[in-house]
C-alpha cells in the first residue's frame, strides 16, 4: 500500500503541473464565459420584439381597428411604445425607401398592412399583410424575431377572421370560436406514460427535446475526458521510455500490478478533477441553454436524478475512465517515446467518438439491435448514457454495463500487468517472435 | 558464497540467438567487469539478471534467489544503474531520492536513507533543484546515489562513467570502490577498459552472445601477452573472428 501509495503521489506531482492546472481553468473559463454569452442571448431573446408597423388601410375602414387593437394586444402597455413603432408616411413607400426607414428607426422589422386590406376581405378576397426584415448574423437566436413576426401575422388573421364572421354572418365572437375550432384538442389533452405514471399536459416529443437540451453535452464531456486522461497515461508510458526510468521502476521492489495500479489510480483522479472541472463549466453552461421561460422541467415528470444516482453516474464514470486507462496502458505498453505516444490515443479517441456522436442525435431504444450491441461493447458509451437510462428507470441496462465496465477494466490491468511481466516493454513489439514474423511478412510484401 | 550465478543462460529475440548459453559467477564482494563490444550481448546478460527481461533457458541466481521465480526478492536485493537511465525531470534531485527511499523502507527509515542518498550524490543547494536542470554529471551523481543508497547487497551498472569528463569519472569510481569496501558486489559493463582494468577483481569477455574469456585481469593479460586489457580485448575479440 504504501509503494501503491508512493507511486501515486509522484505520478500526481508530475501530472498536476501548473501547465495541466492552466489549461483545466482555461477550459472552465471557456465553458462558463460560452455560458454568460448564451445567457445574455437567451436574455435578448426573450424579450419583446421590436416592431414597426405601417397601416396604409384607412383608419375608418371596416378592419383598420382590428388589427391595430389586436397588435396593441400583444405587447405590455407599459412598454408598448418602446416595441411597437406605428409609422405613419404620408405616401406609399418602395421597399427601398421601406428599408430606409427601418434603418432610421432602428428597427428590424416591419410589417405593412395594405392599402386596400378591408376593402378586399369586404369585396371577398384576401386582405395583405407584408414583412419586412432586416437580418443580422446573430447566431442561434437570430430567427427568433421573425418568427414572433409570423406568429402576429396569424393572432391577426384570427382576429380578421373573427370580425367577418361578425360582420357577415352575424354570429358572436364565442361562436365564431367555435366554427373555427370546433374540435377540442389542446395541451392537457396529451397524456403521456412515464414510468409506470400518466402525466396530461405533456408529449414525448417535449420529453425528448428537454432531455436532449440538458444531456447533450454529456457524451462531449465523456469523449473529451477520456482522451484527456487517455493522453496522460499512454504519454507517461512514453516520457518513461524517453527518459529511461522506466528501467529502474521496473527493478526497484515492487509489485507490477502495483505499478500499473498506480498509474492508473493517478492518472483516474486527473481523469476525476478534468471531468469535474469541465461538468462545472458545463453546468453554467447548460443553465444558460436552458434558463428562457417555457421549458420543460423533466422534475415535474418524475425524470430526476436522485443522489444515488448521481453516484450511479460518478461511479459509472469512474469505470469508463479506468476502462480507457486500462486500454492506454496497454497501447502504452508498444511506444517508443513521447512523440509516439501522442499518436497512439488516436484509436481510443475513435472508440470515444462512436458513441458520443451516436448518443448526441439517437437513444439507446431507438438503436437497431446489432447498434446495441456494438454500443454495449464499447465501456465509453455506458456513462454517456447513464443518465438518461436512470431516469427512466432502465436498471438493468445501467447495471448490466457497469458489471461490464468493470470486468473490462481488470482484463485490461490483467493485459498490462501480463504485458509489464514481459520483454515487450524494453525490447518493444519487433523482437518478439510474433514481432519478427509480421516485420517478415512486410518485407516479402 | 556467490552473490550471482548465471548457468547456461539462452535469450532468444524470435528467432535470434542474442546470449548463446553463457556461464558465470560473481563472489560476494567482489568487483566483476563484464565487457564486450556493441551488440555483443552484455546489456541483455544485465538485463536478465535484473528481472527485466525474461531467460529463454539456462537459471540465473542473485543472493541465492532464482531470477525466474523469486523476482520480487531479487529486486530487494539489486540495484541497477542503465546506460543513460534518467530520472523524473519536474521532481527535484530530493524528490527523486525520497520517492526511490519510498520503496526499500517505511516512513520512519525513509528520511535516514534520503539523506544518505543526498550525502552521496553531493550536489548542495542542487539537491533542490529540478532534475531537468542538472548537467549529465550531476544527473550521474544523483543516480549513482539512488542506486547506492539503498544499501543493496549487488549492484549493476551498465556503462557507469560514459561520457562524464575526467573529474566526475574518477569521482564516480572512487564511489564504486568505497561501496565494494563496504562489501556490496559489483557488476560492472564498460567499454572503458582502463575503468574496468582499475576496478575489476575479474572480468568477463562477451561476444556474439558467447563468454569468450573470463579471469582476473592480471591471468588476461598473461594470457593474451598483452600489456594492459584493451589490448586482451582486441586479441579476442580478433581470436574469434578469425576462428569464424
Amino acid at each position: 500500500m504504501n509503494s501503491l501509495f508512493n507511486l501515486v503521489k509522484k505520478e500526481l506531482r508530475e501530472l498536476m503541473t501548473l501547465e495541466s492546472v492552466i489549461s483545466i481553468l482555461v477550459v472552465m473559463i471557456l465553458f462558463v464565459g460560452l455560458g454568460f454569452m448564451i445567457s445574455d442571448q437567451t436574455e435578448q431573446a426573450m424579450e419583446p420584439v421590436r416592431m414597426g408597423v405601417i397601416n396604409y388601410d384607412g383608419e375608418s375602414s371596416t378592419y383598420y381597428d382590428t388589427v391595430d387593437s389586436t397588435l396593441d394586444g400583444m405587447y405590455d402597455p407599459a412598454t408598448r411604445d418602446q416595441y411597437l413603432i406605428k409609422l405613419y408616411p404620408s405616401s406609399i413607400l418602395t421597399d427601398d425607401e421601406i428599408i430606409s426607414l427601418m434603418k432610421e428607426n432602428g428597427l428590424p422589422n416591419l410589417l405593412v398592412v395594405d392599402q386596400n386590406f378591408s376593402e378586399n376581405i369586404d369585396g371577398g378576397t384576401q386582405g395583405k399583410i407584408s414583412a419586412y426584415y432586416i437580418s443580422e448574423n446573430s447566431g442561434a437566436f437570430g430567427g427568433i424575431d421573425s418568427d414572433s413576426v409570423q406568429g402576429f401575422v396569424t393572432v391577426i388573421n384570427g382576429a380578421v377572421s373573427t370580425k367577418l364572421m361578425e360582420n357577415e354572418l352575424s354570429v358572436s365572437p364565442e361562436e365564431s370560436a367555435f366554427l373555427k375550432s370546433p374540435v377540442s384538442f389542446s395541451m392537457p389533452d396529451n397524456y403521456t406514460y412515464i414510468n409506470g405514471k400518466l402525466y396530461s399536459d405533456i408529449t414525448p416529443s417535449a420529453i425528448s427535446g428537454a432531455m436532449m437540451t440538458q444531456t447533450l453535452m454529456v457524451p462531449i464531456i465523456i469523449m473529451i475526458v477520456i482522451m484527456v486522461v487517455g493522453s496522460i497515461v499512454i504519454s507517461s508510458m512514453g516520457t518513461e521510455k524517453e527518459n529511461k526510468t522506466l528501467e529502474t521502476l521496473l527493478t526497484l521492489p515492487v509489485k507490477r500490478t502495483t505499478i500499473v495500479s498506480g498509474k492508473i489510480l493517478a492518472s483516474g483522479i486527473m481523469g476525476l478533477i478534468y471531468g469535474a472541472a469541465y461538468m462545472v463549466g458545463m453546468y453554467v453552461y447548460m443553465s444558460a441553454m436552458t434558463s428562457g421561460a417555457g421549458g420543460v422541467n423533466l422534475a415535474d415528470y418524475g425524470l430526476v436524478l436522485e443522489p444515488v444516482d448521481w453516484i450511479i453516474t460518478m461511479l459509472m464514470m469512474f469505470v469508463s475512465i479506468l476502462c480507457a486507462l486500462g486500454l492506454c496502458m496497454i497501447l502504452g505498453a508498444f511506444v517508443k517515446n513521447y512523440k509516439s505516444a501522442q499518436t497512439m490515443t488516436l484509436p481510443i479517441s475513435v472508440i470515444a467518438m462512436i458513441p458520443m456522436f451516436i448518443f448526441m442525435f439517437v437513444g439507446w431504444n431507438s438503436l437497431p439491435a446489432v447498434m446495441q450491441a456494438v454500443m454495449f461493447i464499447i465501456p465509453f458509451s455506458h456513462p454517456m448514457m447513464v443518465m438518461q437510462n436512470l431516469m427512466f428507470g432502465d436498471y438493468v441496462l445501467v447495471f448490466g454495463g457497469l458489471i461490464y465496465c468493470v470486468a473490462f477494466a481488470a482484463v485490461t490491468v490483467l493485459v498490462t500487468v501480463k504485458l509489464y511481466n514481459s520483454d515487450i516493454l524494453l525490447v518493444g513489439f519487433g523482437q518478439t517472435r510474433l514481432g519478427r514474423i509480421l516485420a517478415k511478412y512486410k518485407k516479402a510484401d | 558464497m556467490d552473490a550471482l550465478r548465471v548457468e547456461n543462460v539462452h535469450k532468444l529475440y524470435g528467432n535470434i540467438e542474442a546470449v548463446k548459453g553463457i556461464n558465470f559467477s560473481v563472489k560476494e564482494g567482489e568487483i566483476f567487469g563484464l565487457i564486450g563490444p556493441n551488440g555483443a550481448g552484455k546489456t541483455t546478460a544485465l538485463r536478465m539478471i535484473s528481472t527485466l527481461i525474461t531467460i529463454t533457458s539456462g537459471k540465473i541466481t542473485v543472493c541465492g534467489y532464482d531470477v525466474a521465480t523469486q523476482g520480487d526478492e531479487v529486486r530487494k536485493s539489486i540495484s541497477y544503474l542503465p546506460e543513460d537511465a534518467g530520472a523524473y525531470k519536474d521532481l527535484s534531485g530530493r524528490t527523486y531520492l525520497r520517492f526511490i527511499a519510498g520503496f526499500f523502507t517505511d516512513s520512519d527509515e525513509t528520511d535516514k536513507m534520503t539523506q544518505r542518498g543526498i550525502d552521496i550524490a553531493n550536489l548542495g543547494d542542487r539537491i533542490d533543484s529540478k532534475v531537468n536542470t542538472y548537467s549529465k554529471g550531476m544527473m550521474r551523481r544523483l543516480l549513482i546515489a539512488r542506486a547506492i543508497m539503498t544499501s543493496p547487497r549487488f549492484a549493476i551498472m551498465d556503462e557507469v562513467t560514459s561520457g562524464l569528463d575526467v573529474m566526475n569519472a574518477h569521482d564516480i569510481r572512487e564511489l564504486i570502490r568505497e561501496i565494494a569496501g563496504s562489501g556490496v558486489t559489483v557488476l560492472l559493463s564498460s567499454h572503458n577498459m582502463y575503468e574496468v582494468e582499475s576496478l575489476c577483481d575479474r572480468v568477463a569477455m562477451i561476444n556474439k552472445g558467447e563468454i569468450i574469456m573470463q579471469g582476473t585481469p592480471a591471468e588476461l593479460k598473461a594470457k593474451y601477452n598483452a600489456n594492459n586489457l584493451e589490448e586482451v580485448f582486441i586479441r579476442g575479440v580478433k581470436s574469434v573472428e578469425q576462428s569464424v
